[in-house]
């Protein structure tokens, strides 16, 4: 059973590797989007297991994507190394900012980061000399030159980290720490968790990622603009995925991505206004019909079949 | 901390706030009636927000989508039939009331008992999928209706200044009063003050929650609803035109503390008038958006301080 399941992790690799060389460019286009709102899920799903409910990921995604062109623009690093900086600049910035917020729980913690979005996008559009205001701004070349092959990997490469930095945290004591305090933080407290440095770890480690995406997303489409870099658009799906799929494990918000991923360049093309609804309504449904998604379905269903076959 | 220095620090925060009001009204009288009309509007709106957070307890992260819904619904009833918006505010308040019952049962109901997570990610998902779909429905066109009333103005001394936004403030304060007198001299409006307070004490001494529960929401939806009938008469509408709303209102109702109901108001005109100052300077009215935000944080913080808010 173990093996078995190796041998299809690695077959799904080797795939998702090889994936450029028996597609076409627009399937390349639409599974680099899928990527990116992958690691997004994932990374948001990542802080939802301690308990914490963030609105912030269009928030420190645009931190990341404005970070790296403007280190371009202004300095002329490589696109790669700028990624990295975007990264970096997330994480700065939620380590210091959780410090302060991370004394809040519940819908103060969620609005207080869906608030820190809104703001870190007014200062994107109010200082034009440094962003460019509100055109934003326009790198001069997209990355590898938009070579689509080394872009699928890239992106690749990226989400890879994240189930990477998720399967960490399934695997470590974080996971402990995480699921005591999602589960009672009191009982946390008192069994020697040090909650709030979880907390600001889990916080500033999953900036760190949507920081990284975003230094991708901005070196792949080669530009930055308020409206489109903090778009809800990279909340709301990335949730509707992650909930899809079935939040606290890696599997969950992978699977929930390829599915509304596909689902969603579907309706794109049936749907131009609005499509959006759709993710809306996931939102909602999942989480009134099947609050742990098609995964935690699955292992209910699984758990009770399993019970009747071998219990006597 | 006794009542008396309690009391005390009241006017002494009163005082500084009056002197403070005086200083705009000499140097930037604009200023100060924009922060009374932006004040009044973030009132009302805020008000039916408090009440559902106050008694219910949750966040209804769809609120100003139900204003925008109500906005569009009014719009089409005066398109159609060519009733004014004002009047259009009465079968708007009946028909969201029916709106609200029924969101209070599709979605609100079942996760009332689920943890805080899921409650914020349903109202958070109905509000993009209202947006969307208002989208869907009208096109990201922005609607507005023909009013001249909506533009009358006034000249006191050198300063002439529209006079319909004042409107707001009324409504806000007229609001106000109303719900106190239900909260206070009412049965279901006790009742829902008890449940607010607790709801498995409310229970034990016979109050239907549930009905007190689905009363609360609909009314609330209902009055947010009426409110975009008038929010029509002076704005264009288009389908992002409520979320800001959601996020000032939820700003104002944690500055002035959750259940204080006339705290709204003041928080509404101090943060309204703060905004107008930031955006009365040249050149930096991009950054009157910021205020809001910026004090949300500070706020929670500071109370997180003295004592945990949750």
């Amino acid at each position: 059973m173990r093996h078995l399941r190796y041998v299809a992790l690695a077959a799904a690799l080797t795939a998702a590797i090889l994936f450029p060389f028996y597609s076409g460019l627009y399937l390349r286009q639409v599974a680099i989007i899928i990527l990116i709102y992958m690691g997004l899920a994932l990374s948001w799903d990542m802080l939802l297991r301690s308990g914490q409910l963030s609105f912030g990921i269009s928030g420190f995604f645009g931190l990341g994507a404005y970070a790296a062109v403007l280190l371009q623009l202004n300095t002329g690093t490589p696109p790669l190394v700028t990624i990295l900086f975007g990264g970096v600049v997330a994480f700065v910035v939620a380590f210091l900012l959780g410090i302060a917020v991370l004394r809040l729980r519940g819908m103060y913690f969620a609005i207080v980061t869906l608030a820190l979005s809104t703001i870190f996008m007014v200062v994107a559009k109010n200082l034009p000399s440094l962003t460019g205001g509100v055109a934003g701004k326009m790198l001069p070349s997209v990355v590898f030159g938009g070579d689509s092959v080394k872009t699928y990997w890239l992106a690749l490469g990226v989400a890879l980290l994240t189930v990477l930095a998720s399967e960490l945290f399934q695997r470590t004591r974080v996971f402990y720490a995480l699921t005591s305090i999602r589960d009672n933080e009191l009982v946390a407290k008192s069994s020697g968790v040090d909650v709030f440095r979880y907390l600001v770890l889990a916080f500033a480690v999953t900036s760190a990622l949507q920081g990284l995406i975003g230094g991708t997303y901005a070196q792949i489409y080669g530009f930055v603009a308020p409206e489109e870099t903090f778009s809800f658009t990279f909340l709301l799906l990335p949730m509707a995925m992650a909930l899809l799929g079935g939040v606290y494990s890696t599997e969950g918000p992978v699977l929930g991505a390829l599915l509304l991923g596909a689902l969603g360049e579907y309706l794109k093309l049936h749907l131009p206004y609005g499509h959006r609804l759709v993710y809306g309504v996931i939102v909602v449904i999942v989480m009134l019909g099947m609050p742990r998604g098609i995964v935690g379905a699955v292992r209910t269903l699984a758990w009770r079949v399993g019970r009747k076959g071998g219990g006597r | 901390m006794p009542a008396l220095s309690c009391k005390k620090r009241i006017w002494a925060f009163a005082i500084a706030l009056l002197a403070v009001a005086a200083v705009i009204a000499v140097c930037k009288p604009y200023v100060l009636i924009q922060g009374l009309q932006r004040g009044g509007l973030y009132a009302l709106i805020a008000l039916p927000m408090a009440l559902i957070l106050g008694v219910v307890g949750i966040v209804n992260l769809a609120h100003g989508e139900f204003m925008m819904l109500g906005a569009y619904f009014a719009y089409w009833m005066s398109v159609s039939t060519g009733i004014d918006p004002l009047v259009a505010m009465i079968p708007t308040f009946a028909a969201f009331l029916i709106v609200g019952a029924l969101t209070y049962y599709g979605t609100i109901k079942p996760v009332l008992k689920a943890p805080e997570l899921n409650q914020l990610l349903v109202t958070f998902g109905l509000a993009m999928a209202l947006t969307e779909l208002a989208n869907l429905l009208w096109t990201s066109r922005p609607r507005k209706l023909p009013l001249p009333y909506a533009y009358s103005s006034a000249t006191i001394g050198h300063v002439t200044f529209g006079t319909f936004g004042f409107a707001y403030l009324a409504g806000a304060l007229v609001l106000l009063l109303l719900l106190l007198w239900f909260l206070r001299h009412t049965r279901s409006g006790q009742a829902a003050l008890a449940v607010g307070q607790n709801p498995r004490g409310a229970a034990l001494v016979g109050i239907d929650v549930n009905r007190t529960y689905l009363l609360v929401f609909s009314l609330s939806v209902a009055l947010v609803g009426a409110i975009g009938a008038l929010f029509l008469v002076g704005h264009s509408i288009f389908p992002g035109v409520g979320s800001p709303y959601t996020l000032k209102s939820f700003c104002i109702i944690a500055t002035a503390g959750v259940g204080n109901l006339p705290g709204i108001l003041w928080a509404s005109v101090g943060l309204g008038t703060a905004e107008a100052l930031v955006s009365s300077f040249r050149g930096y009215g991009g950054w009157a958006d910021l205020v809001f935000f910026a004090l949300l944080i500070v706020v929670i913080m500071v109370r997180s301080y003295r004592k945990r808010v949750t």
